[in-house]
């Protein structure tokens, strides 16, 4: 039966991710924009919260699976107070998704109890390199066994939370002969040698977020780092990349909604205050017609969240639905916010515009990082024309 | 809890109502629209699926279903044709409209025709609502009644009224005294004060003949009033779900027109589908579409499930404004898509361009 309902316990987690998101993040946001860095305490109270969250989550759902479902309503609220803070939570973040669907239960045992004791810890994922983004399969990071260990070499850049994660998921090329089928996901730890962080990014928006350069020269890891896959198969390696980002792309779709939420709610408020006297009721009319329809298509961009988070609990492929919900959102974000600035253009400079304006500039990457909008576009067209080949 | 798909008897009945479009609807699409109506077959075939007279069993109807139900058969019925669909469901309205809001007694008169095989097939029914305007909310409606002792005077006009010249059963939406006033009346055949022009050439929704009306100073009794008003205000609501159905169901049968077409036409070496060029038009109108039947499926669920009248009302108009816009873009980039071919009226794609269109 169709359903928008959230059962209650969902609709609890929302609201308990909704108070952090008030009491934790909003009024450090524009702050952490500015100086680009992150208090400690912030990090510590979101791992002390999350904990209890996550641990009361538990309990009230034994084993049933709606982990995206409760992801995606957490990212929301997360986004909503400051999207470059929701990144840089501190837990295994993108790190999980290739270490769950590719690794064998000891490695899920080895890598992830390490975000078990209570300390500080991140991970990262690293797969976007200066020469490559979307088209893995030109990737140049090199892994060669020698003996018990592999050898990595290359670059990665743009890694979020690169310079602070404790294990990098890195995903180098084991023969460039191979294209795609020969790539695979590594497991490198913070302080191998070998490893460095180079430059810390500079970015126009989500400036609170740590973008780092990593560099790895002639990097050594244990043989068995190496996420083989269950089935061990070739194609494990492309295919945990791939998996990644359908199981990611809800989840930066619920960011973008959130962005999109507060932006409207700010202008909505802002016109119920600030709006100058002077405006016509034509004029008012008007804005109140684009705040509805922004508010439709923040709905649609949640309800197309919705559904490919409901599919991936239910073990649905979900690749075309990922795909819409990000390229939907990650558009809208950027229409929203635009049109948040223009709106509140005319206002006193205060607190609300001031974080208009930084969640107009956190929302353009949103149409870019995990697939640029086009990139959405093309794997939606290939999974509508399965039988064509669409270069 | 979040589901996306629907229940296996929905499921059933979608699929029942997929076979009558594509086998009934689509084919006889092209024909409706030159006859300016639908064909007496047709309406004897759907009379027997049961699919136009959800009523209650009493009166010989199939019994209610739920709008999500309602839902998925008007996109299908559009997916096959969305001017006959608007004339199905066009002429249901009327029904459905005193079976929400009327007395027993006004259901008992007015809803059996509909139902009763013998009469069903040239039963027409309507329900008046847009205005000048032409758009289907509730704050567009600014024709009166008025109290006026034992009648109500009735002052305005509508306009695009579905069957609203040969109907039997007509129901009128009008604003009442208060400002939130929402009132239906069952029209008598005879109104003096009433000027009824059928819409002579249009540009659209060709197979759903329709008309103006104009009230002037129109005195009926009072018991020509559906008294039910929160029924009044549901029924107003379906209709609007039911137009974002039609309209999720035009861009559907678009998109894969065109996208069998971009399959098959080869230029310069290669079916054009696989030129980004094309791919992501057709991609950018699944998404959209995707995006408006969801937030359709959610007017429908929020009518089901009985949520606040504000909301049930915001979130209906809503369903209705996107879902008319993507109806709009889609058959417009279809016709893009084929390019010369679209112009032609050899393909359907011209004719649901100017349906949707038409819609909005």
């Amino acid at each position: 039966m169709i359903n928008f309902t959230l059962s209650k316990a969902q609709e609890a987690f929302r609201d308990y991710a909704h108070q952090i998101a008030v009491e934790e993040m909003r009024p450090i946001s524009l702050e952490c924009d500015r100086s680009e860095k992150i208090p400690d305490t912030f990090f510590w109270n979101m791992q002390k919260r999350f904990w209890a969250g996550s641990a009361a989550q538990a309990r009230q759902q034994g084993e049933e699976r709606q982990q995206n479902v409760l992801s995606m309503l957490s990212q929301e609220e997360m986004a909503w107070g400051d999207a470059a803070l929701s990144t840089a939570i501190p837990g295994p973040g993108l790190a999980a998704p290739p270490i769950l669907s590719q690794g064998t239960s000891e490695q899920q045992q080895r890598f992830l109890s390490l975000f078990m004791d209570g300390q500080l810890h991140w991970g990262a994922l690293a797969l976007t390199e200066p020469g490559i983004g979307s088209d893995v399969a030109g990737m140049s990071t090199t892994a060669v066994l020698d003996g018990d260990e592999w050898v990595i070499n290359g670059q990665k850049h743009y890694i979020t939370n690169g310079a602070r994660a404790d294990l990098i998921i890195t995903f180098a090329t084991v023969d460039k002969s191979l294209g795609r089928d020969g790539i695979r996901p590594f497991v490198v730890p913070k302080g191998t040698p070998g490893l460095s962080v180079g430059r810390i990014e500079e970015k126009m928006g989500l400036r609170a977020s740590q973008t780092a350069e990593l560099l790895y020269d002639n990097c050594r890891i244990p043989r068995e780092n190496l996420l083989a896959g269950r089935e061990q198969s070739k194609k494990a390696g492309f295919k945990a990349a791939m998996g990644t980002l359908d199981a990611t792309r809800p989840m930066v779709g619920a960011l973008a909604v959130g962005i999109a939420r507060a932006a409207y709610e700010a202008t909505v408020q802002w016109i119920k205050e600030e709006l100058p006297r002077g405006y016509s009721s034509f004029k008012r009319r008007e804005i109140e017609d684009e705040l509805e329809e922004m508010r439709q298509e923040i709905q649609m961009a949640r309800f197309l969240v919705w559904r490919a988070a409901w599919m991936a609990d239910n073990r649905m492929p979900n690749s075309k639905e990922a795909s819409m919900c990000k390229a939907y959102a990650g558009g809208l974000v950027m229409k929203t916010t635009a049109a948040a600035v223009r709106i509140t253009a005319p206002g006193e400079t205060s607190e609300t515009r001031l974080l208009i304006q930084k969640w107009f500039r956190d929302s353009k990457v949103f149409d870019i990082f995990e697939g640029t909008a086009q990139i959405q576009r093309l794997i939606i067209a290939r999974r509508m024309f399965p039988r064509v080949e669409i270069p | 809890m979040l589901h996306f798909s629907p229940t296996e008897e929905q499921e059933e009945i979608r699929s029942l109502a997929h076979s009558l479009a594509t086998e009934q609807l689509r084919p006889q699409g092209r024909a409706s629209e030159k006859d300016g109506d639908i064909s007496l077959a047709l309406m004897q075939t759907l009379t027997r699926t049961g699919l136009t007279s959800p009523f209650p069993e009493l009166y010989g109807g199939s019994g209610p279903i739920e709008t999500i139900t309602y839902a998925l058969i008007a996109e299908e019925l559009a997916y096959g044709d969305g001017g006959l669909a608007s004339n199905i469901l066009g002429s249901m309205m009327g029904p459905l409209t005193v079976a929400l809001a009327g007395s027993e007694e006004q259901q008992e008169h007015a809803i059996p025709p509909f139902c009763d095989p013998q009469t069903a097939p040239t039963a027409r029914g309507s329900l008046a609502f847009a205005e000048h305007t032409g758009g289907y909310t509730l704050a567009e409606i600014t024709a009166t009644a008025r109290r006026d002792g034992d009648s109500y005077i009735l002052n305005g006009s509508k306009r695009n009224v579905i069957h609203g010249a040969q109907s039997a059963l007509r129901v009128v939406l009008l604003r009442g005294e208060g400002p939130q006033s929402l009132l239906a009346f069952i029209l008598p055949e005879q109104l003096a004060g009433l000027r009824i022009s059928p819409d002579l050439e249009k540009l659209g929704l060709l197979a759903a003949p329709s008309a103006s009306y104009t009230f002037e100073q129109a005195s009926i009794p009072a018991d020509a009033l559906l008294s039910d008003q929160n029924g009044v205000l549901r029924a107003a609501t379906l209709y609007a779900i039911l137009r974002a159905a039609i309209a999720c169901g035009t861009a559907r049968a678009a998109l894969e027109y065109a996208s069998d077409y971009a399959r098959e036409r080869v230029a310069f070496g290669r079916p054009i589908v696989s030129y980004q060029g094309i791919a992501f038009i057709i991609a950018e109108t699944a998404m959209k579409l995707d995006a408006a039947r969801l937030l359709l499926w959610n007017a429908a669920s929020n009518w089901d499930k009985g949520v606040d009248n504000a909301t049930l009302v915001r979130d209906a108009e809503a369903a209705q404004f996107q879902a008319l816009k993507i109806g709009k873009a889609a058959t417009i980039d279809a016709l893009q898509v084929m390019g010369g071919a679209g112009f032609i009226q050899d393909h359907p794609v011209e004719m649901w361009m100017r349906n949707a269109a038409a819609m909005e």
